[in-house]
């Protein structure tokens, strides 16, 4: 059952296979407030994945009730390398304001647009094969936020780049959740990358996922990913997680 | 320079080949009536082809082989999409192709001359029957090794079944579709030119038979040079076909 208002997520349950198969997430409640930025951290394996997956709509829940924010749409980025190799970068931009029936120059403005805040200018015409990871999860994030969906779905975005160029996408996309003041629902194994991030984390159980924990990440924004280590309560936060993600 | 190396490396077998078949037709120490010498071939094959009966014959091959070539392809195309898309068109249409792929092409032809007659509807069904299975498979396989991401991707931006196969499964399994269309090209070749030994009048298939029972071995050359030509042109029609519509891959 799926309602509008803010992102509230009551007792949900997802199995795959049907009522007697696999039960990947059991009971999951979670909430966050429209614009928060909320990091989900979890076991491997536990429903992470399956959870972004329910709430894009590719895989129906078992029981439990959805609310989405704002007017329901989401955005969502997959895990792993989801770039349409035969689009071009400002055609995977322009994916999901192609099929909304976007003119096709408001469409080109907005994907330029994009590329240029995440560092892409002059790899707008260019294949995702020509493109650095860095570069494609990029494009995959900038088709995400195209669409200005309230909602945006990201499933472990950076966990395959090299720490350099994650800090450095990290801080695009916390630009662009600034001004664009949608609900991010950020899938990470990251201890260090959700407290960078969010607002708020929310770690579960192994599987079936469940929410075992939330904290309120306290540090003032901008965050330095390097100082944020040297903050008073870090380490304490850090192992309360840490903890949390233990069998 | 190395490519140039590579180059002259590996035109010296063929010349040699040709040089000492030249050298040993003229000198007779192949009978030259079963084995004309290469330049006796060359001259005759431009004879042909200027005094239009080579081209003719070139130009009813072709016609057959592209009508067979496109009236098996798409439909394949579009059955194979469609199984990789649905399991129940898989299901239903998988263990047929499956039996129907292994027949040898040519082995079908008497029965198909029997079903539609010694005519050119023939001639094309035979050539889009040996096509049409090797696309469905290589756009089934195509379609199937999508990336799932990619499929879960454009279904989260609210891609239905149509969109989803127009703008990700087509695209998706061209390079497979593509090179199913090379091996499908060749076999089309081999199966025209096999069908026309058998079954017709014209065209360079009965052209290079009828050359070697009258033991007019010059013509019969001829033909076997045109249906290398032909082939070569329509691997590069492909090829550049590919260029164009696959460009990703370039
Ligand atoms: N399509 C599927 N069919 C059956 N089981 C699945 C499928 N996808 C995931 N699972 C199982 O569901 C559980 C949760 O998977 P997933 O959500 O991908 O975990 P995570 O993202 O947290 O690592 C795992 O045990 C996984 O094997
Ligand atoms: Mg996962």
């Amino acid at each position: 059952m799926v309602v509008a208002g803010a992102l509230s997520l009551r007792s949900l349950s997802v199995s795959y296979g049907g009522a007697g198969g696999l039960c990947a997430l059991d009971g999951l409640d979670l909430d966050a407030e429209p614009g928060e930025f909320h990091a989900i951290l979890g076991p491997s394996g536990c429903g992470k994945s399956t959870l972004l997956k329910c709430l894009a709509g590719l895989i129906p829940a078992t029981s439990g009730t959805i609310g989405l924010p704002g007017d329901g749409s989401v955005a969502y980025v997959p895990q792993g390398n989801s770039c349409f190799p035969w689009l071009r970068a400002e055609e995977n931009v322009a994916y999901g304001l192609k099929l909304r029936g976007t003119p096709r120059a408001e469409r080109q403005r907005r994907s330029r647009e994009l590329l240029d805040t995440l560092g892409l200018t002059g790899f707008a015409r260019a294949f995702p094969a020509k493109l650095s990871e860095g570069m494609r999860q990029r494009v995959a994030i900038a088709r995400a936020f195209a669409v200005d969906a309230p909602l945006l779905l990201m499933d472990e975005p950076l966990s395959a780049l090299d720490f350099q160029t994650k800090i450095a996408v990290q801080g695009e996309l916390l630009a662009l959740w600034r001004e664009r003041r949608c609900t991010i629902l950020y899938v990470t194994h990251d201890i260090d990358e959700a407290l960078a991030l969010a607002d708020r984390v929310t770690v579960l159980t192994g599987r079936p996922g469940r929410a075992r924990d939330t904290v309120t990440v306290p540090f003032a924004r901008p965050r330095d990913y390097a100082g944020l280590r040297a903050e008073a309560g870090y380490p304490e936060l850090f192992q309360r997680l840490y903890r949390g993600l233990e069998p | 320079m190395t490519a140039g190396r590579t180059i002259a490396l590996g035109l010296v077998l063929p010349l040699a080949l040709l040089v000492l078949w030249q050298v040993a037709s003229d000198r007779e120490w192949i009978n030259p009536i079963f084995y004309p010498a290469p330049l006796h071939v060359l001259e005759r094959t431009w004879d042909q082809a200027t005094d239009g009966r080579l081209a003719h014959d070139a130009r009813v091959t072709t016609g057959r082989l592209l009508w067979g070539f496109l009236l098996g392809t798409l439909p394949g195309l579009v059955v194979g999409v469609a199984a990789g898309v649905s399991r129940a068109v898989r299901d239903l249409t998988y263990p047929l192709a499956t039996a129907l792929y292994v027949v040898p092409r040519i082995a079908m032809l008497p029965l198909v001359l029997v079903a539609m007659g010694i005519n050119d509807e023939a001639r094309v069904f035979m050539v889009a029957f040996s096509v049409f299975f090797i696309v469905f498979f290589s756009a089934l396989t195509g379609v199937e090794q999508v990336d799932r991401e990619c499929i879960e991707a454009a279904r989260a931006f609210g891609a239905g079944r149509a969109r989803l196969g127009l703008t990700v499964l087509l695209p998706g399994a061209a390079p497979a579709v593509f090179s199913g269309l090379r091996v499908a090209m060749g076999f089309a070749l081999i199966v025209i030119v096999g069908t026309e030994f058998l079954a017709a009048n014209d065209g360079l298939g009965a052209r290079i038979w009828t050359s070697y029972q009258i033991f007019d071995f010059p013509s019969m050359y001829a033909g076997i040079v045109a249906v290398t030509v032909l082939g070569v042109l329509l691997a590069w029609a492909l090829l550049g076909l590919e260029w164009l519509l696959v460009p990703w891959r370039r």
